[in-house]
């Protein structure tokens, strides 16, 4: 059988005398939305945080692709096709919608400063590019009227969806999303639903943490729950409901 | 050509009218002050040379602070690297006792800024942002004290002087400013107004040719500057400075960007360094003082963060307020008498001392400044995507 896209294999971190991540195995197949779920202070956003390369793991390893990345920088994440959202998306002061979207682009040759002044042909093709590209997905999203608003103009659903848009355009092959709905209205929230399964059916798989568990259930599958920095149990969104573990853990028992 | 003025000033948006009209009214005071006799034209010429210092020194700052949002307090440090890299080879006195050419002089400068930068760069921008600006602080103060200390290198508290003119010995202009004749203008009656006459000597011609000096170097590192920001380096280091785990998560090498932007800054700040080095003639510690880095900044919050259009602006202004206090108090007069002998004392002890509040009125600036425009007069406005790029989107 192939490698799964992430395998996340014993992996342990503390801070202190916390323990946040306590031997998490699980792995996210190749093709499905996995869900991460599980109360507050349960250990997921760490988790992200460790997969991402913006944490380093105590111990325990992390494979994207067969390929081991434990403890490597968040570029060389990046660079394996992770891409990460975060839970409170911060809107990029003094850029407009159109740069805060052209940032997801990857090798961009003007990134370098030696290239514009010695190679600006190159810079204005990719550039050029670029810009396409963002232009493109804006219409996906159908955020192209944003384009040329400040991007500190948003509200917090917009700036939601512009997350979304930039980490497509990143191309990656595996999108961690941390709470993509947290504060976000109904209507739009259905909207964010609907571009995830939409990016899931052009093969894109995707890793979602959310406390919106109407939404979990209704997008994952599997579901795997944490709590207290282990892994609980991994099943179907119908398994979890009926599981009393589950229930356990969200109320405070044990 | 007054119709192409007067189209671009309609075009200008309301707040390049504002700095339009304020620099319309230093310069209508500068040349009031020149027809009066307030101030000699070698004087003025010598301010507007310093001025270029200033909006050097605020462009390189722009370009840490603005760009990438890296807090550095040692602009006063990498200015007296650039300063003391020329002087420690050129001046008359130098320990050193060698005498070479202010270009290699510039050179030097340039180098010791950029090892310095890293130096301080490596271990302070992995770390949270703060931690620049505190070991910058700390940098400033060691470098002032270097200086100072090794009389060897530097001439100590002495200090270096008889530097060469930076053209001195090019050809053709180097030995122009001796040649060229005295002009004398005649005082001039309008009516009641008496134009002074001026004289026109060897020290206008030299302040002359320092402010072409300047001007090339301003127009250099400018051009360079505003390449570099509408591009997707200066988009980038502006998603550093406003959320850098984004950029990480992106895939983004914020480090490396981090260093380009503080070698970058340091450098030019070496570059106002050398130039003033060559245009005072004469440099010493007390050229490294804090308040040096305290009025550059000023000059970035002024001019707005991120505008390279505004560190210009700001560090013009700088010297404007600066020198501009100074003048006001020659104009004030000396002693009030209204009676009260506590107002008419305090009166005339703040008309005397005019110049020393001057850091008041900075203060003050910056206060009105931050309450009512917080992002600068001349913020930064769509300059993040690269123009030749756009030009075929739009076309």
């Amino acid at each position: 059988m192939a490698d799964p896209l992430l395998r996340v294999t014993d992996l342990q971190k503390s801070f202190g005398g916390l323990t946040a991540t306590d031997h998490a195995s699980f792995t996210v197949e190749t093709g499905t939305i996995t869900g991460l779920i599980g109360p507050n202070g349960a250990g997921k956003s760490t988790l992200f945080n460790l997969i991402s390369g913006f944490l380093a793991p105590d111990a325990g390893t992390v494979q994207i692709a067969g390929r081991d990345l434990t403890g490597a920088a968040p570029a060389e994440v990046a660079a394996a096709g992770c891409i990460r959202t975060f839970q409170t998306p911060r809107p990029l002061a003094g850029m407009t919608v159109r740069e805060a979207l052209l940032i997801g682009r990857q090798q961009q040759v003007g990134e370098a400063p030696v290239a514009l002044f010695r190679m600006p042909a190159a810079v204005t093709a990719t550039e050029r590019e670029n810009i396409d590209a963002v232009e493109t997905i804006a219409s996906e999203f159908a955020i192209d009227h944003l384009l040329d608003a400040p991007a500190t103009d948003l509200s917090g659903g917009q700036l939601k969806l512009v997350e979304l848009a930039r980490a497509m355009l990143a191309r990656p092959r595996l999108l961690l999303l941390d709470e993509p709905v947290a504060g976000v209205n109904p209507t739009l929230r259905n909207t964010l639903a609907a571009h995830i399964e939409r990016l899931h059916a052009e093969g894109v798989t995707c890793c979602i943490i959310e406390h919106d568990m109407e939404f979990i259930m209704r997008l994952a599958d599997p579901i795997i729950v944490l709590d207290r920095g282990r892994v609980l149990m991994e099943g179907t969104p119908a398994a979890v409901r009926s599981d009393p573990r589950v229930i356990d853990a969200y109320l405070g028992g044990g | 050509m007054s119709a192409r003025a007067a189209r671009a000033f309609a075009t200008a948006s309301a707040a390049e009218r504002r700095v339009i009209a304020v620099l319309g009214v230093v310069g209508l005071l500068l040349i009031i002050g020149l027809l009066a006799g307030g101030i000699g034209p070698a004087y003025l010429l010598y301010l507007l040379g310093l001025s270029g210092m200033y909006i050097l020194l605020a462009v390189g700052l722009n370009v840490q602070w603005g760009y990438a949002g890296l807090i550095n307090f040692s602009v006063a440090a990498f200015f007296g690297l650039g300063a003391y890299g020329t002087a420690m080879l050129t001046a008359s006195n130098t320990p050193l006792g060698v005498s070479l050419s202010p270009l290699v002089g510039l050179l030097v400068g340039i180098l010791l800024a950029a090892v310095v930068a890293v130096l301080i760069a490596v271990p302070t921008l992995r770390l949270r942002a703060d931690y620049l600006a505190i070991a910058s602080l700390g940098l400033a103060e060691v470098i002032r004290i270097v200086i100072q200390n090794q009389r060897g290198l530097t001439n100590g508290n002495a200090g270096l002087r008889g530097l060469p003119l930076f053209y001195g010995e090019w050809p053709l202009i180097g030995g122009l400013v001796d040649r060229l004749p005295t002009v004398l203008i005649h005082e001039v009656s309008l009516g009641p107004v008496t134009l002074l006459g001026l004289r026109l000597g060897r020290s206008v011609w030299v302040g002359t040719f320092n402010l072409l000096i300047a001007t090339a170097l301003i127009a250099v590192v400018y051009l360079v500057v505003r390449r570099l920001h509408r591009s997707p380096w200066g988009r980038l280091l502006r998603t550093i400075r406003a959320d850098e785990d984004l950029a990480r998560a992106l895939g983004k090498r914020t480090y490396r960007r981090k260093m380009e932007a503080f070698v970058l800054g340091s450098v030019i700040m070496a570059i106002a360094g050398v130039y003033y080095a060559h245009l005072n003639l004469f440099v010493t510690p007390q050229n490294l003082a804090p308040i040096n880095t305290f009025y550059v900044w000023v000059a970035v919050i002024l001019g707005g963060a991120g505008s390279n259009r505004g560190a210009v602006f700001g560090g013009f202004m700088i010297i404007a307020i600066r020198e501009g206090t100074r003048f006001l108090g020659d104009l004030l007069p000396a002693t009030i008498t209204v009676g009260v002998d506590l107002i008419d004392t305090t009166y005339a002890t703040v008309a005397a001392n005019f110049a020393a509040t001057r850091l008041l009125a900075v203060g003050l600036l910056i206060i009105l400044v931050i309450r009512l425009r917080p992002e600068g007069l001349l913020p930064p406005e769509a300059e993040l995507i690269w123009p030749a790029a756009q030009e075929e989107a739009d076309g």
